[in-house]
């Protein structure tokens, strides 16, 4: 018996099984396209590490980067001379501490830290009276100075907020706050500006981290890694602070 | 042909450029996305020469900040070190084990060269001047601070005790808590070295 070649049928075939390998790369490119586009997971990326620090507190009390890690913290910085930049700073992050209950993040604490790049002038002492009338209880809220040699290192090329000391005693700095997670890596960066929405966005940048320490776990830490590969990694954090 | 065409296109687009990106590996420890270069180290290494990070280019660095008078944390990580040298077989060359002293005054570079190679002798410490090493120490999230202790060897400093990962390419990529097993710490480094 003879075998009759079919170029048809073959032609077919081959078809076919290009379709079965075609068809599930499609669909995997669609899928990350739609992940890409809709963010149906929004992260926080994860841009470097934030500083160790030795200080001290409002209270005299020594304050290091290990009494925070573990919580989630919002860093600010000024000085005890410092005027209506300082209060706008102040106020949000004021408000922001006023409406953690919007914020679910399990059993992470939320704290917030002022930092003045001003040690020279600002004791503990004078920082502590700052503290008070900014409303900072020194547990949730705290302020810190230190070592100048340490500020510096710690503010400047820790935080890298930028500040310059005038020849009147005044500074010259760019007013920004800082998030921070729990592993001491920096997740947002956001340059103050004195419109009211700076603490809307603030604590909806913390409701965001709050819902990838709720539910990054297990299986569906997979899917919050893809979303940082996907929608973190590609771009320069300097230039795009939030992938959210 | 067109639509087979296509998919075909797609299917390769997927295999190349989605598959090799799609890999959200699950580290124990943390990573970081930065893209951007480590944070420059130029340090005082064995013989009293400078050693900077660049140095080891090519390599995977563990960065680690103690100092040799540790009573407990620094030998425990680094002896979990050379075992993750071992775990790490062949792949252990491409890994390059850097402490850098938070105890500058005493930690001399002959010191710390005496010191590491009993735990490795591929092993390098770092020291040099107090402020750069506050400077560096800073920089990479560690805290460290000198401690009155009664102990025979005098003060002791309580520092940050993670371990800081850093590609071939020189960029800060993980973070590894202490509390790691060797076989945790073997697993990240494996997914940098080869």
């Amino acid at each position: 018996m003879v075998r009759r070649h079919d170029p048809e049928k073959d032609r077919l075939k081959k078809n076919k099984l290009l379709l079965w390998i075609a068809i599930p790369g499609a669909l995997l490119v669609f899928a990350v396209m739609a992940f890409a586009i809709f963010e149906p997971i929004q992260v926080l990326p994860r841009i470097r590490l934030g500083p160790g620090f030795s200080l001290t507190d409002q209270s005299s009390l020594p304050f290091t980067s290990e009494d925070v890690r573990g919580d989630v913290v919002v860093y600010s910085f000024g000085y005890a001379g410092c005027g209506d930049e300082c209060a706008g700073m102040e106020k949000t992050t004021r408000e922001v501490r006023d409406r953690l209950d919007e914020i679910d993040m399990e059993d992470v604490d939320i704290r917030f830290v002022t930092m003045t790049f001003d040690p020279a002038n600002d004791t503990p002492e004078v920082i502590a009276g700052v503290a008070q009338r900014a409303g900072a209880d020194g547990e949730v809220w705290r302020y810190a100075t230190g070592d100048p040699q340490h500020m510096e290192n710690v503010v400047r090329s820790g935080f890298r907020a930028w500040y310059s000391s005038e020849d009147d005693g005044s500074f010259s700095f760019d007013p920004m706050l800082v998030l921070v997670d729990g592993w001491g890596v920096v997740r947002g960066e956001y340059k103050y500006q004195t419109i009211s929405s700076d603490a809307d966005k603030i604590v909806r940048r913390l409701q965001i981290l709050g819902e990838e320490i709720r539910n990054s776990k297990g299986a569906a830490s997979f899917a919050y890694e893809a979303a940082h590969l996907f929608l973190c990694y590609p771009r320069v954090p300097e230039h795009a602070p939030s992938c959210s | 042909m067109f639509v087979v065409g296509g998919f075909l296109a797609v299917a390769v687009f997927a295999w190349f450029v989605v598959l090799p990106r799609l890999q959200p590996a699950v580290f124990n420890g943390q990573v970081i996305q930065s893209g951007a270069p480590a944070p420059a180290v130029v340090l005082e290494g064995p013989d009293g020469q400078p050693v900077s990070l660049t140095d080891f280019e090519g390599k995977v660095v563990v960065m680690y900040f103690g100092y040799t008078y540790c009573p407990d944390v620094c030998p425990v990580t680094l002896s979990k070190l050379a075992r993750v040298r071992e775990l790490l077989g062949e792949d252990a060359d491409d890994v390059q084990v850097v402490m850098v002293t938070v105890d500058p005054e005493r930690d001399s570079a002959e010191v710390l060269e005496t010191y590491m190679s009993h735990f490795d002798p591929t092993f390098i410490g770092l020291t040099g001047d107090p402020s750069d090493i506050n400077r560096i120490a800073t920089v990479y999230g560690v805290y460290y601070e000198p401690e009155e202790s009664t102990s025979s060897v005098g003060y002791l400093v309580n520092h940050t005790a993670t371990l800081m990962v850093i590609d071939k390419d020189g960029e800060l990529k993980l973070i590894l808590p202490f509390d790691l097993t060797d076989e945790q710490v073997a697993a990240d480094l494996a997914r940098f070295v080869g």
